[in-house]
């Protein structure tokens, strides 16, 4: 099943649009004129928003494969709960996209807002721009971010890239803001340009930096140089944080500065 | 208000005696009266088990200490979301939910008065704003006097009376209703970064004991004639071995009041404990309740745990720092000067851990080995040992044997050696529960006389009707149903209003604050106290005449004028 869903010119078009209905399993078991999304705080059928258009039929939601365009950037929780199938958003999207996913692809043309792929469980996000703060984490005060599966960024990413992550990996092929893989507890997070602070508070999981890692927290302890296997590259190995009881958070940078 | 008549209700109202009376109850201008016109607005209550308005005479739900909680658990409120419909506002959180979620609730489950466990006298201001907005219940704030300066050095010139006079100034002061004590000295201490041990430990500097604290607090409770006792949480809360602690307490407790109990011991299942260490840890319900069965002056409330998610929020601010020590998670410490401390930890209660398991196998011992029902309340704490909302399934674990035994396989295996649970045979009536969950705690709380608590012609028209046919149900095999049955009312009825409806609320409400303002003579007015007014000029942050309460906080209320032995 091929569901083609294009954003309609809006008045206000600055109203954040709540659209946790936009799954592939929705399509499966409701009827499309039934399902509705909420405009700031108006409750409106989907097809008066956007355009729908609607190919073939599908059995399981691993047939399934939306494609989201037009500006939508204000489109909020696009696949959350996602089992599997495919979403595939031509411009940017907006906050949430992902959210407790545990299946299937969603691949990203634009930019992706905060919150991309929090929580997450299983599945993949592939982002061709960038992404806003806290790709992977875990939401307000949540103990376990991102669980499972694989997000991929090609452009840079905010801040808190990674907060409390637990498992799966996060690969960032740009740079990052303040403190990625803050609190991470497990899986692996890789950056390939430049970050600051990164990892402070993890007690587990690993972080491979292959750019420059500014202001390094003391409460890392080096453990020397190591070659990385895969690349070749020299690399300082980092154990820690020992702020926690139990640091065994590995850190693998390839420059670095201190923490002044 | 219109009138109202209650047709064929079955009525439970232990304070009249009334065990199971199919009754019609008329009810106008927010009272019961003995009969109405017929243009009356009838609800027919089916047969259904109808009981006086809830009351809750130990819970969490307003002020600074509840609100710390709210905004350092940004997780909790991701539970419990409900959206907003005609005269009821959004709602979010579980354990420390939004006030209006909290008020909600307590109607849903047929709750009309409510107790705050702990108000700071320094932050009372915050207590009373949110009380304005709990508006579907009635309510009544414990005051703290545990670590009061003043009173520490009036106990320790052995001055009764005087403590006396500034226990009636602060609570007239802040609107106050009842004396809460919360772990005595344990709470100065804590300004030091110490506890105390048990009731015989000096404090330092005041050179006085929590014993002594307790024993001053108790009989200038008494001199005031203040409608509660005093309202006590034990030293060493939830420390292997406390028991000693306890049982010393309630030794010490005199019989000075032949209405009502003279100590309210309160979530005493955090303070019957066994053993020295985690180790060995086990219950001694059997010293606690034995201890209880032969002091008619001590009444205690459960505490009970229950399993899942919550948030511990207490004045014991040392227990919550040893608790922190214990999870290593997100934890707070306040201390509030001259007075008290607080803390806050959330934690979450888990089958498979033993100590869990034990603890909540003592809540239950304590109900079922307490013979006289109107000495042991049913609470939880809230939300220490579970959020409110778990009453329902409480009632039925104390009304059936079999759904006891049931939970009892899921827990923790080596809890069998440690506690007397599985021994324990009997199940409650519906007479023992109204007693636990309504009459009793108003007798307790010394408000049966402004009409809560029971059904009498006079009474404030707080009424719960809820869909339970008790001729019907078998509560030892039906327990779901008895839990169903008390989860959501048919109708609650609040001053001669319906205020909720099959769990929906139909009116804005409009709530009453309870306080007490005893009537002290001139020459102990601490107002005019030179060394009492010193302590504002040289310790607190506050001016004295900043420190009082303006009416402005309190809209509806109900003041309890007391004559006083001064």
């Amino acid at each position: 099943m091929k569901i083609e869903l294009a954003i309609k010119s809006r008045e206000k078009p600055f109203i954040p649009i709540e659209a946790e209905c936009i799954t592939t399993q929705t399509f499966l078991s409701k009827d499309p004129a039934e399902i509705t999304v909420w405009c700031g705080n108006r409750e409106k059928k989907l097809h008066d928003v956007f355009d729908v258009s609607i190919e073939g039929k599908a059995e399981s939601p691993d047939n399934i494969e939306i494609t989201l365009s037009g500006d939508c950037s204000v489109v909020k929780r696009v696949g959350e709960y996602m089992t599997g199938g495919k979403i595939k958003i031509l411009g940017n999207i907006g906050m949430h996209c992902g959210n407790f996913m545990s299946g299937g692809i969603i691949e990203i043309m634009g930019d992706a807002d905060s919150w991309l792929g929090r929580e997450m469980r299983g599945g993949q996000i592939v982002c061709h721009g960038n992404a806003a703060d806290y790709p992977g984490s875990g939401y307000r005060g949540e103990k376990k971010g991102m669980t499972g599966g694989i997000i991929e960024i090609f452009g840079n990413a905010g801040d808190y890239a990674a907060e409390t992550m637990t498992g799966g990996e996060i690969i960032i092929h740009g740079n990052t803001g303040h403190a990625p893989g803050a609190e991470m507890h497990g899986g692996i997070l890789t950056i390939y340009g430049e970050c600051c602070m990164p990892c402070a508070n993890m007690d587990g999981g690993i972080c491979y930096i292959f750019g420059t890692a500014n202001d390094i927290l003391p409460t890392f302890e080096n453990k020397g140089r190591i070659t990385h296997t895969e690349t070749g590259q020299l690399l300082t190995m980092f154990k820690g944080d020992f702020a926690r009881r139990i640091g065994n958070g590995e850190l693998f940078i390839a420059n670095y500065t201190n923490h002044k | 208000m219109a009138d109202i008549l209650v047709k064929n209700a079955y009525v439970i109202d232990p304070l009249n005696e009334i065990n199971g009376e199919v009754m019609d109850i008329a009810i106008s201008d927010g009272r019961i009266v003995e009969s109405v016109k017929d243009s009356a607005t009838v609800i027919d209550a089916k047969g259904h088990l109808t009981l006086p308005g809830g009351i809750d005479s130990h819970s969490h739900i307003c002020g600074t200490k509840v609100n710390f909680g709210r905004y350092m658990s940004p997780e909790d409120m991701r539970a419990g979301r409900g959206r907003a419909q005609p005269y009821m506002h959004p709602v979010s959180g579980y354990s420390v939910p939004t006030v209006y979620a909290n008020t909600y609730r307590y109607s849903k489950l047929g709750y009309t008065s409510i107790l705050e466990g702990a108000m700071a006298p320094l932050e009372a201001r915050h207590t009373h704003e949110e009380f304005s907005y709990n508006n579907l219940q009635d309510t009544m704030a414990n005051t703290l006097f545990d670590g009061n300066w003043s009173i520490m050095e009036a106990v320790a010139d052995k001055d009764l009376k005087r403590v006396a006079a500034i226990i009636g100034w602060v609570l007239s002061a802040v609107r106050g209703f009842a004396v809460k004590i919360t772990n005595p000295g344990g709470t100065e201490m804590w300004g030091w970064g110490k506890d105390t041990g048990c009731i015989h430990d000096k404090i330092d500097y005041f050179g006085i004991t929590p014993a002594e604290i307790i024993e001053y607090l108790i009989r200038g409770n008494e001199l005031l004639n203040l409608p509660h006792s005093a309202h006590i949480h034990c030293n060493n809360l939830g420390k292997p071995g406390n028991y000693k602690c306890t049982l010393e307490t309630m030794q010490r407790t005199p019989d000075l009041n032949d209405k009502r109990q003279t100590l309210y011991m309160t979530h005493v299942q955090y303070h019957s404990y066994g053993g020295s260490t985690w180790a060995d840890f086990c219950s001694k319900t059997d010293d606690i309740t034995w201890m209880i069965n032969r002091k008619p002056q001590i009444v205690i409330d459960m505490g009970q745990v229950m399993f899942g998610k919550t948030t511990t929020m207490t004045a014991d601010g040392p227990m919550e720092f040893n608790l922190y020590r214990l999870y290593n998670n997100k934890w707070s410490n306040h201390d509030v000067e001259l007075e008290t401390a607080s803390g806050i930890i959330p934690v979450r209660y888990s089958r498979k851990n033993l100590v869990n398991s034990i603890m909540w196998s003592i809540g239950l011992e304590l109900a079922l080995m307490t013979k006289n029902p109107w000495q042991c309340m049913l609470a939880t704490d809230n939300p220490n040992g579970a959020p409110f909302v778990k009453y329902p399934e409480i009632i039925a674990l104390l009304m059936s044997k079999n759904y006891r035994d049931k939970e009892f396989a899921t827990i923790n295996q080596d809890t069998e050696k440690r506690v007397f649970l599985p021994s324990l045979d009997r199940e409650l009536d519906w007479n023992e529960i109204a007693i636990m969950t309504r009459a009793g705690q108003a007798k307790a709380l010394g408000i049966t006389s402004i009409g809560k608590g029971h059904l009498g012609v006079g009474a404030e028209a707080d009424i719960a009707i809820y869909p339970v046919l008790t001729d019907e149900i078998d509560p030892t095999s039906e327990y779901d149903k008895v839990i169903s049955g008390f989860s959501c009312t048919d109708y609650t009825i609040k001053r001669g209003r319906v205020v909720s409806k099959n769990g929906n609320c139909l009116v804005n409400g409009d709530n009453a604050t309870i306080w007490v303002n005893p009537k002290i003579p001139d020459n102990y007015d601490m107002g005019k106290d030179p060394e009492f007014r010193k302590k504002f000029d040289l310790y607190y942050s506050v001016a004295m005449e900043n420190y009082p309460v303006e009416y402005e906080y309190l809209h509806r209320n109900i003041c309890i004028e007391t004559e006083t032995d001064l």
